[in-house]
């Protein structure tokens, strides 16, 4: 252990010279204003339409999804989805709780919400996919592993500074889009009660579990869940640049396995058998927003266990390669 | 080197506490999802907001109802909601619209169990304008679905079984939409055996429902006028979508005409309500004021609806 601190401190530090973390951050300050700006004028045009009043704007959200119901032309899963999407809207209508309430809390919610499957993975990457192929990229690794430390030490000693910049991501998105959204929309919020434990059973709700807890909550057991998929992407990625050696083919690599998980998230729906991959099993927070699963049979434990299984997997597969390889060139 | 020092060390820090902070977090959202405890939350429901009537001359419109409300078969998508709207605004008196609530297929037990809805009754009492369309969908569902046999029969000719069938297929998987088919559709021979079955039918037949129907359109409209006592109701009445089918133009006017009497005299016992007639709109002149689907008004249509609309409100 005595010799493995300053190994982790060493990659911290050269991930802070590299400026990854820096360039996530420019990456938030540039793409958060614009997001927030989006969904200002969308703000905006509803307050025209139902001139400020959220329980018009709802119950006409209301009706105009029990409206696409009856289009046949619509696929069936739209329709579960549409079915719940109402009832949990009459829920909150029946409440008097606006789901929406304009915030930057509520805000930073949405774009958690949104993030999860494709922005923040993506973010991790940029510190992952580099931080083992990086250095053989550039050679150094010969250096590194020319002193008298054990190789596993090596990695490990990666492999933790790269969890830590994990949280630290985390933290930084959370923090950045509710400073940057707080601007607009004002930094108030913390306590508006939102609803969770929607039990989904075919295309009705189970209400009997509903419970409101307030945003600030929410958002605490959001960035838990987020942070569990990260672990695990951080971890493949890591697998992934431990595996090649150039740091374009890493980065690709993780990248075309996120966007199919996207792409299948959105089709896959009849090829069951897609839910033990881990790139469908993404979308932990679906679960606390009681939005039905990609893919049926699909439930938090079920992915929990999905995404260890490829975790642990993956780290595995990382330690045996690197202790083993020749290092060549 | 004493830099490095303290940024590793605040690093390390944070990052540390932030790690607890979203395991902490973790474990919190897994427990809360597997395990969760129903509590009932009670906030306050709403309160009726008596509308502010008619004193500040703004008239705020809210429509309720089937597919007509909703402006089905209006090609620009305005139906004669918005259209009234538009000439009421026109006209010169400030007017908004507060929620369009119609919904393709709509009966009258489905609107009956829509206004006990929290959220209905809300854009209700915000408006003080109500305008109400019910009624096509229980009148004419069954001759709907005959006709829909009998269209499939004679344009498939040979194809007869796969037409209907189709449109059988369709009809069942919209479930609540305007031409949803009751079931038991007979299996299609040559082309007449539609048309024979329309010959058979009788006004009797389509007022099959006519006291149970007009029951719960009385039951609707006390209900409205109890959920916003302030308002004006305006009650669309009914036109006869099928009076361009010979066999079907006697029996469709006369129950036509038989649904909208009983609706006036439900009307006529409340001074606020006041029943739209259309009949008189559509008939002879289907071919130049009915969309392509035969049952719904086009653009021109919804016009004159809305017109006529704006005359009553005004």
């Amino acid at each position: 252990m005595n010799s493995l601190l300053p190994l982790i401190r060493n990659e911290c530090m050269k991930i802070i010279k590299k400026k990854r973390f820096y360039v996530i951050l420019l990456i938030l300050v540039v793409l958060v204003p614009m997001f927030t700006y989006a969904q200002m004028r969308s703000a905006e045009r509803n307050r025209e339409k139902f001139s400020s009043d959220w329980r018009l704007e709802l119950q006409q959200q209301i009706t105009d999804n029990e409206n696409s119901l009856s289009s046949s032309r619509i696929p069936e899963e739209w329709k579960t989805y549409r079915r719940i999407f109402i009832q949990q809207m009459q829920y909150y209508l029946d409440h008097n709780v606006n789901p929406n309430e304009p915030s930057g809390v509520t805000f930073t919610r949405e774009f958690l919400d949104n993030s999860i499957s494709l922005f923040i993975p993506l973010m991790i990457m940029a510190v992952a996919s580099d931080i083992v192929s990086g250095e053989r990229t550039t050679g150094t690794i010969k250096m590194l592993l020319t002193r008298p430390v054990k190789r596993w030490k090596v990695l490990m000693s990666k492999l933790i500074a790269l969890l830590m910049f994990v949280s630290l991501i985390i933290v930084s998105v959370f923090l950045v889009s509710y400073l940057i959204s707080g601007l607009a929309f004002g930094y108030g919020g913390f306590n508006v009660p939102i609803f969770t434990g929607f039990q989904l059973s075919g295309d009705s709700v189970d209400m009997s579990a509903v419970h409101s807890v307030p945003q600030w909550e929410y958002m605490l057991m959001q960035c838990g869940l987020i942070w569990f998929v990260s672990i695990v992407v951080a971890l493949l990625a890591f697998m992934v640049s431990v595996l090649f050696r150039s740091t374009a083919a890493s980065i690709v690599v993780m990248m075309a396995a996120l966007i199919a998980g996207t792409i299948l998230t959105n089709m896959a729906s009849a090829w069951t058998s897609a839910k033990y991959l881990f790139m469908v099993n993404l979308g932990l927070t679906n679960y606390l927003a009681g939005t039905p699963a990609p893919i049926e049979g699909m439930s938090l434990p079920f992915s929990i266990a999905v995404l260890g299984v490829w975790g642990i997997a993956s780290i595995i597969i990382s330690f045996a390669v690197f202790t083993k390889r020749d290092i060549l060139n | 080197m004493n830099d490095f020092k303290w940024t590793w060390r605040g690093l390390s820090l944070l990052s540390i506490a932030a790690t607890l902070l979203l395991i902490t977090g973790f474990i919190y959202a897994a427990q809360d999802i597997m395990y969760p405890r129903g509590a009932s939350y009670s906030a306050d429901v709403p309160q009726p907001t008596a509308a502010p009537a008619e004193e500040t001359g703004e008239l705020k419109v809210a429509a309720v109802g089937d597919s007509l409300a909703k402006g089905t078969g209006d090609n620009t998508g305005e139906g004669f909601v918005r259209r009234a709207v538009a000439g009421l605004s026109a006209g010169g008196t400030r007017t908004e619209l507060v929620g369009n609530l119609g919904i393709n297929g709509l009966t009258t037990a489905g609107l009956r169990d829509k206004l006990k809805e929290e959220g209905v009754q809300y854009v209700l009492r915000q408006a003080n304008i109500i305008l109400v369309s019910i009624g096509g969908n229980d009148l004419f569902r069954g001759a709907q679905s005959m006709l829909n046999e009998a269209e499939g029969a004679a344009a498939a000719g040979q194809d007869a079984a796969e037409g209907s069938a189709d449109s059988r297929i369709g009809t069942g998987a919209s479930g609540r939409s305007d031409d949803s088919a009751s079931g038991g559709a007979p299996a299609p021979g040559d082309g007449s055996t539609g048309n024979a079955a329309l010959k058979d039918l009788t006004p009797e037949q389509l007022l099959a429902d006519l006291p149970g129907a007009s029951k719960r359109l009385e039951a609707i409209l006390t209900a409205i006028s109890e959920i916003n006592p302030e308002a004006r109701i305006y009650y669309i009445g009914l036109y006869n979508p099928f009076g361009d089918l010979r066999e079907m133009l006697i029996p469709g006017n006369q129950a036509v005409t038989s649904w909208n009497a009983a609706a006036m005299d439900i009307i006529n016992r409340n001074t606020r309500m006041t029943l739209v007639p259309t009949l008189d709109l559509f008939n002879g002149h289907l071919d130049k004021y009915l969309s392509s689907d035969h049952f719904h008004p086009n653009s021109d249509g919804y016009q004159r609806m809305a017109d006529r609309i704006v005359q009553a409100v005004r």
